[in-house]
């Protein structure tokens, strides 16, 4: 097996246009994993700016009552993650800037893609782009006539009455050519390393030993049956033009056509019915600026009783404090009730979608590559949930101070002094750890590792059977 | 003439009895009516959830109706809420601005997943506020994209005519009797020519075929005749754009499978890297905007605003709307803090009105240079030129945006006077304001 593709080699080093094309990929490649890594550390550094421009504002408050402190609020920024610059997955299509205020969770806004007119309907450039689309056409295009041509010569039936196996003779043509594929994909992770070494933490390395595994079990499933159906079909042609029908089926129509299933089998709420529900289901509560509310009322007994005083100007606490407090929770089990519901759904949407890779191993690899890069839809969601939770920290400190900072119930003008606006940490988003990531993407690996197996033992099986003329 | 017919004839043969061909043909105009059924779908979405939005404010108006014929300032756990007021009538006047789906949403979504097409206006509004924001979707299936027409005429017409023509000549050279066809009295190219000509010619028909009825049944056909038209022929345009692209590379081709490989290599360059290259270097020159400039005027710079004296105010109302100075509270010397508060909207608008046009500007440079790639990137051309034809390109919703900011302004017109004039306003005036805000 290793003399055939040895061979292979041999001959495939012997074909100028190949020589050619290697040349233009690997530096194709590298230019464009060069120019993702310097577009994502420019996005690092406008998000970093914009976060360290309203820190500082934040910090700069001289004295507000904390109140209107929770009105002014703050913001997050989605930060990019280093391997982003291979697939930045979902990051143009979602917002970028999530506003943390008092009463309200909101939702992110300003996507890239509301900012200009329409491009590119694959994304950007990227070297995920190359490598999810291009390179395994070129595999393909190496591949359609490697068993085929020396059938049309005769030569592969002198092969086989020489002893050769015919699986074996397959899957060594088909190796042959994937580890061209290896190599075009280990230049592209070692130029993505170099570049971006200080980026290379922990986590990242784990992450991109299966970025390349995933590429790999995809490249691997495409040239095996490339070179199988090279095999099995009559001419060059039609090995050619059935492995492109596979690769259209499965990189263009597939994908497009089941993720709008997915969204038709579990359907989100459209914007309009999402608030309306939400704001029914926030009147039920206590509304912390209405001092009529009978739920405030209860709220004032319970606290009258705890201090032993009979009317709110005799507590030697801020009672409007505790009332916003309690407002905020309240709507925070509305928000988890609304925003978790939708989260769910895309959850569902995402879990169906990753099935799909039973039958197209391009949406695992697609799905694979966007997790280990960090940036899918549930890295995306797990961004969104962490500033929530700063906002649910950040409000309660508030309204804590509110209340309990010195102040009295009514006073209204009472003021926070800078140095408690300092004293509260700023969001720092943490990235899931490689563990989350991987469970995430656990049926994405099954799929692509099912898609090996599957794609070896069709040449292991029905190989033999292949006519030699 | 008398030559071409026998050949475009001998095609018609060639492609029933090619079950390849004709799979891929019918595979097409199944997606392409997926594409149309899910344009068409989510245009039957966006009537209905403005139908509903406007039935919601139709019951509103309807409940502010009825406190007015009861005599009623509000509701009666807000007591501070007085309708009889302009802030409080035009507070409780709902008005909402629309982007309608256009008829022709069916042949391209375009970019209408990207943006938000209702919003509610009020004399705090913003052309940037996140209610604008597009539905709720999974930004996976937005990244992937939804299956229109559009993209099966931009993206897979290639791909389907790739089928159709990558053996035309090519299987005369594989075969070897290429010399016989040259040795006849047609010219190869005319030869070519006609056996190109009938495929463009059952494709166009096929488009127009596809097309027709989700025309008729959106009314596209019957209101925009003229703009479908435009759209159709746009499509023709780019069909044969690719079939011009494919007769060049069949002429000098060397056999079927030489010719699929440069004619999918064109395909991957025109559809997918160019495309991606220009998007890339836009991202580069124009990193994605976090709108600091923004939120600083929302928030930094409105603080500043509200923290200004009183007479500051009154004399900066009083310069940007001089004829303020003919209404009640205008002539008076006294300063009413009410009305004054109600009013500080208007300097609010002013300020966001400056900073939503930073933005644009800002916006603008980056379409600029995407427009400038045009001519080398066909395909984002067309797909650009297809959605503003159907109304949901960025433009249609920056259109969108100035609709809102007019209605804003007439809101605070409208606000800013009856204020100042200290008009009390009864059911007729209310209902007034509704007209208004349509």
């Amino acid at each position: 097996m290793i003399q055939i593709i040895l061979n292979e080699w041999k001959i495939l080093l012997r074909v100028r246009v190949l020589a050619y094309l290697t040349l233009f990929f690997i530096a194709g490649l590298t230019l464009v994993t060069w120019l993702g890594v310097i577009q994502n550390n420019n996005q690092q550094e406008q998000q970093q700016a914009a976060q360290k421009h309203v820190r500082e504002q934040w910090e700069n408050i001289d004295a507000m009552n904390p109140h209107g402190a929770a009105h002014y609020g703050s913001y997050a920024f989605k930060p990019i993650t280093p391997l982003s610059s291979i697939d930045e997955g979902v990051n143009a299509i979602t917002g970028n800037v999530l506003r943390l205020e008092g009463h309200v969770q909101n939702e992110i806004v300003y996507s890239e893609a509301s900012q200009s007119l329409s491009v590119s309907k694959f994304g950007k450039l990227k070297p995920s782009l190359l490598l999810q689309y291009v390179i395994p056409l070129l595999l393909i295009f190496i591949a359609f006539a490697s068993v085929s041509s020396e059938k049309e010569t005769g030569r592969l039936k002198l092969l086989v009455f020489q002893g050769a196996s015919l699986p074996k003779l397959i899957l060594a043509k088909a190796l042959s050519v994937w580890f061209y594929g290896l190599f075009l994909l280990v230049i592209t992770v070692a130029v993505q390393t170099l570049i971006n070494l200080k980026n290379t933490g922990a986590g990242n390395i784990e992450r991109t030993f299966f970025l390349l595994l995933a590429y790999g079990a995809y490249y691997y499933t495409v040239v095996t049956l490339a070179v199988y159906f090279s095999a099995r079909l009559k001419n060059n042609t039609a090995a050619l033009s059935s492995m492109l029908a596979v690769w259209i089926i499965w990189t263009i129509f597939l994908p497009k056509i089941w993720g709008n299933t997915t969204d038709k089998l579990y359907p989100l709420p459209s914007r309009q019915e999402f608030k309306t529900a939400m704001k029914e289901d926030r009147s039920k509560g206590i509304d912390g600026h209405n001092p009529s509310d009978k739920r405030e009322e209860e709220l004032k007994q319970k606290v009258l009783a705890e201090y032993k005083v009979d009317s709110v100007e005799n507590l030697p606490i801020n009672f409007d404090g505790i009332v916003m407090q309690a407002d905020e929770e309240y709507g925070n089990q509305v928000w988890d009730k609304h925003f978790g519901k939708n989260y769910d759904i895309l959850r569902k949407q995402k879990n169906m979608y990753q099935l799909s890779g039973i039958f197209n191993p391009f949406v695992s690899l697609q799905s694979t590559s966007m997790g280990f890069s960090g940036s899918d839809m549930l890295h995306h969601l797990d961004f969104l949930q962490q500033a929530e939770q700063y906002r649910r920290v950040l409000i309660k400190s508030l309204n804590d101070k509110h209340a309990y900072g010195g102040s009295k119930t009514g006073d209204w003008s009472w003021e926070a002094d800078n140095a408690f606006f300092k004293s509260i940490k700023d969001f720092e988003y943490k990235s899931p750890v490689f563990a989350t990531a991987l469970n995430q993407n656990l049926i994405d690996i099954l799929c692509l590792a099912f898609w090996v197996v599957l794609a070896t033992v069709i040449v292991a099986l029905s190989a033999s059977k292949i006519k030699l003329v | 003439m008398k030559n071409l017919l026998p050949v475009i004839q001998s095609e018609f043969r060639h492609f029933f009895r090619s079950p390849f061909k004709t799979v891929s043909l019918v595979l097409f105009i199944g997606v392409a009516v997926y594409g149309l059924q899910n344009g068409y779908d989510l245009f039957k979405k966006h009537n209905a959830e403005i139908a509903a939005i406007k039935t919601k404010n139709a019951e509103s108006v309807k409940k502010i109706e009825s406190w007015f014929n009861e005599g009623k300032k509000g509701p009666e756990d807000r007591p501070w809420i007085d309708i009889t007021t302009p802030f409080w009538a035009i507070w409780n006047a709902p008005s909402s601005a629309f982007h309608a789906p256009s008829p022709l949403m069916p042949f391209t979504i375009g970019q209408a997943e990207q943006f938000g097409y209702y919003k509610q206006v009020t004399n705090w509004s913003t052309t940037f506020d996140s209610d604008l924001a597009e539905e709720i979707a999974n930004p996976e299936r937005l990244t992937t994209g939804t299956l229109d027409f559009s993209f099966v005429i931009l993206y897979l017409l290639p791909v389907l005519v790739i089928v159709l023509l990558f053996n035309i000549g090519g299987l005369e050279k594989d075969l070897g009797f290429d010399r016989l066809i040259q040795v006849n009295s047609m010219s190869q190219k005319k030869w070519l020519l006609a056996r190109f000509a009938f495929y463009f010619l059952v494709l166009v028909m096929v488009i127009l075929v596809l097309m027709l009825p989700y025309a008729i049944l959106t009314g596209a056909f019957q209101n925009e005749f003229s703009t479908f038209i435009k759209l159709f022929l746009y499509f023709t345009l780019y069909t044969l754009l690719w079939f011009s692209v494919f007769y060049f590379i069949n002429l000098s081709g060397k056999g079927s499978a030489n010719q699929a490989l440069k004619m999918v290599a064109v395909w991957l360059l025109f559809c997918i890297v160019l495309p991606g290259t220009f998007h890339q270097i836009a991202s580069l020159k124009y990193p994605s905007s976090y709108m600091t400039n923004y939120i600083d005027a929302n928030r930094e710079e409105s603080k500043k605003l509200w923290e200004l004296p009183d007479d500051t105010i009154r004399n900066r109302l009083l310069v940007l709307y001089p004829k303020l100075k003919e209404t009640k509270h205008g002539k008076d010397t006294l300063i009413d803090e009410e009305i004054l508060g109600n009013s500080s909207s208007a300097l609010v608008n002013d300020l966001m009105k400056k900073t939503a046009l930073t933005i644009e500007n800002n916006n603008e440079e980056k379409n600029r240079f995407i427009r400038n790639s045009f001519w080398i990137n066909p395909v984002s051309f067309f797909q650009n030129k297809i959605n503003s034809l159907a109304d949901n390109d960025y433009y249609a919703y920056k259109e969108f945006r100035v609709h809102i900011q007019a209605m804003i302004d007439k809101k605070i017109d409208i606000l800013l006077f009856d204020c100042w004039n200290k008009e009390t306003i009864n059911k007729g005036k209310y209902l007034q304001y509704i007209e208004n805000f349509k």
